[in-house]
């Protein structure tokens, strides 16, 4: 049975903590152990100590890492930023041995030392990698036959390859979250943007109007290419953008239509038959019309709740 | 009269500051424009990003740009990076200079925030979550840094013991 520390960053757990429910029903389900990583901060955010100071930056990080190395795990994230910033943190001191030394002189203040046990996933490639596509199929109570879903697998998970163990055949064509989403029954059309930037990020601090620009652009490419059911996504930043941006966007004149957006565990946990009120309960862009017709009677392709392998990881 | 006038001390000083700052492989940029051909930033509307950033690095004008918002609108994606047929890593230069930036204190007002949350809770991003997580059945405080007063004490030590702590930010 594996086992992963999971490093829950900011936005999961204090803006979309219905995204951490999900990782913590879907993965225990599907036969992988959650672990908390206590006491895990920021990774740093890349406006924050990556932006001041190299060292600093991998000193914060190699700490969230050292968690981990303590309790002998690897570390899943579900958040893209937060595993591009600890993967290449990790990268920059594992080049060079004198940042290495200055990193552990760091932390050497704070009683930690970096050792680099602990590899780094997204939650998405302990999905395709680990899990694997078969165990999820098996694993379902509805089928989602005949919904269209555009996906948004984000910047941080595909770029720089050079640093990440799990790779796209080709990252500027991901295929990995499309193969999920089939996994589940529905289909995942390719559309011209798939790749785009969503404008979330340092972009949306710096000037709101560009990012908003940004992601116009790529919804309307979404829209008119392949008007999806929904949208899903295996970041957090661009739920966050998707759900928040369109309501936006309708408020002012500039789109007449709404795409409900999910997480990706989020419509896994829906598809395995978990209580939405849990998994899939806040959004600005409505969903439940969406969640009605996925947990449908006549979707039903089995009658027992999802096989727990494990206990949840937290039984509150 | 010359836009600019090339000086080879202001030249090897820019080079210098940059590879000091993390943009080591600056010397490697043969100008191609792969790198913002592919950036998100520079689509949005933020020029001096990847090729003509360090275009104007290379020509020495270090201190020049000190007020340049361009760099604060990098997305951090990194594709720059994965495109770059000379391995500069782009990305690593865009950062090299917000570190200049930031120790001259010329960053927007807004990024201070981050810097105050994840001083304070060892988190950029907090809001208390109590209500939204306990609706969801989560226990109301998450497992990190932000209930954690050792975290918090040994995330500002990293933070009070690094050129951050000596922009008196915190």
């Amino acid at each position: 049975m594996e086992k992963y520390g999971l490093y829950l960053g900011c936005n999961i757990p204090f803006k979309a903590p219905d995204i951490e429910q999900s990782f913590r029903k879907v993965f225990p389900a599907l036969g992988i152990e959650v672990t908390d990583l206590p006491g895990a901060g920021c990774c740093p955010a890349w406006g924050t100590a990556p932006s001041f100071d190299l060292t600093t930056w991998c000193a914060v990080s190699g700490r969230n890492i050292t968690i981990a190395e303590d309790l002998d795990v690897p570390i899943m994230t579900g958040c893209n930023s937060c595993f591009g910033v600890l993967s290449e943190a990790k990268h920059f001191i594992e080049a060079d041995a004198s940042r290495k030394k200055a990193v552990n002189e760091k932390l050497g203040l704070i009683n930690r030392q970096f050792k680099g046990t602990s590899d780094i996933y997204h939650i998405s490639h302990v999905l395709y990698e680990k899990v694997g596509l078969d165990k999820i199929k098996e694993s379902l109570k509805y089928d989602l036959s005949g919904l269209k879903v555009a996906v948004q697998p984000g910047c941080h998970i595909l770029w720089p390859s050079d640093v990440y163990h799990v790779k796209e055949k080709n990252s500027f064509f991901p295929t990995q979250l499309k193969e999920l989403v089939e996994a589940l029954g529905a289909s995942a059309p390719h559309y011209s943007r798939l790749e785009a930037c969503c404008g979330m990020g340092g972009m949306r601090s710096t000037d709101v109007e560009k990012s908003l620009e940004l992601f116009k652009t790529k919804l309307l490419s979404i829209k008119e290419e392949i008007d999806p059911d929904c949208i899903v996504t295996t970041c957090s930043s661009c739920f966050l953008q998707f759900d928040m941006s369109q309501k936006t966007l309708k408020e002012r004149g500039e789109i007449d239509f709404e795409i409900p957006v999910f997480y990706y565990t989020q419509l896994l946990a829906l598809a395995m038959g978990f209580d939405p009120a849990n998994v899939a309960a806040l959004c600005v862009t409505p969903r439940d019309a969406i969640i009605a017709e996925i947990q449908s009677e006549a979707r039903k392709v089995r009658e027992q709740e999802p096989l727990m392998t494990l206990a949840p990881s937290i039984d509150r | 009269m010359p836009a600019i006038v090339l000086d080879s001390d202001k030249i090897q000083d820019s080079v210098k500051r940059i590879m000091e700052y993390g943009g080591t492989g600056v010397l490697k940029c043969v100008q191609c424009g792969a790198c913002s051909a592919v950036c998100p930033g520079v689509k949005a509307g933020f020029p001096v990003l990847c090729r003509l950033l360090i275009k104007k690095l290379l020509e020495g004008q270090f201190e020049e740009l000190v007020e340049e918002t361009s760099t604060w609108g990098c997305q951090a994606c990194n594709r720059c990076t994965e495109v770059c047929p000379q391995g500069v890593r782009p990305q690593e230069v865009v950062f090299a200079y917000r570190r200049y930036q930031a120790s001259e204190l010329a960053f927007s007002s807004s990024a201070t925030t981050s810097q105050m949350n994840l001083y304070g809770t060892g988190h950029a991003v907090f809001t208390e979550a109590g209500p939204l997580r306990e609706k969801v059945g989560l226990p109301a405080k998450a497992p990190t840094s932000a209930y954690d007063e050792k975290a918090q004490k040994e995330i500002q030590t990293l933070l009070d013991n690094s050129p951050m702590g000596e922009l008196g930010l915190f």
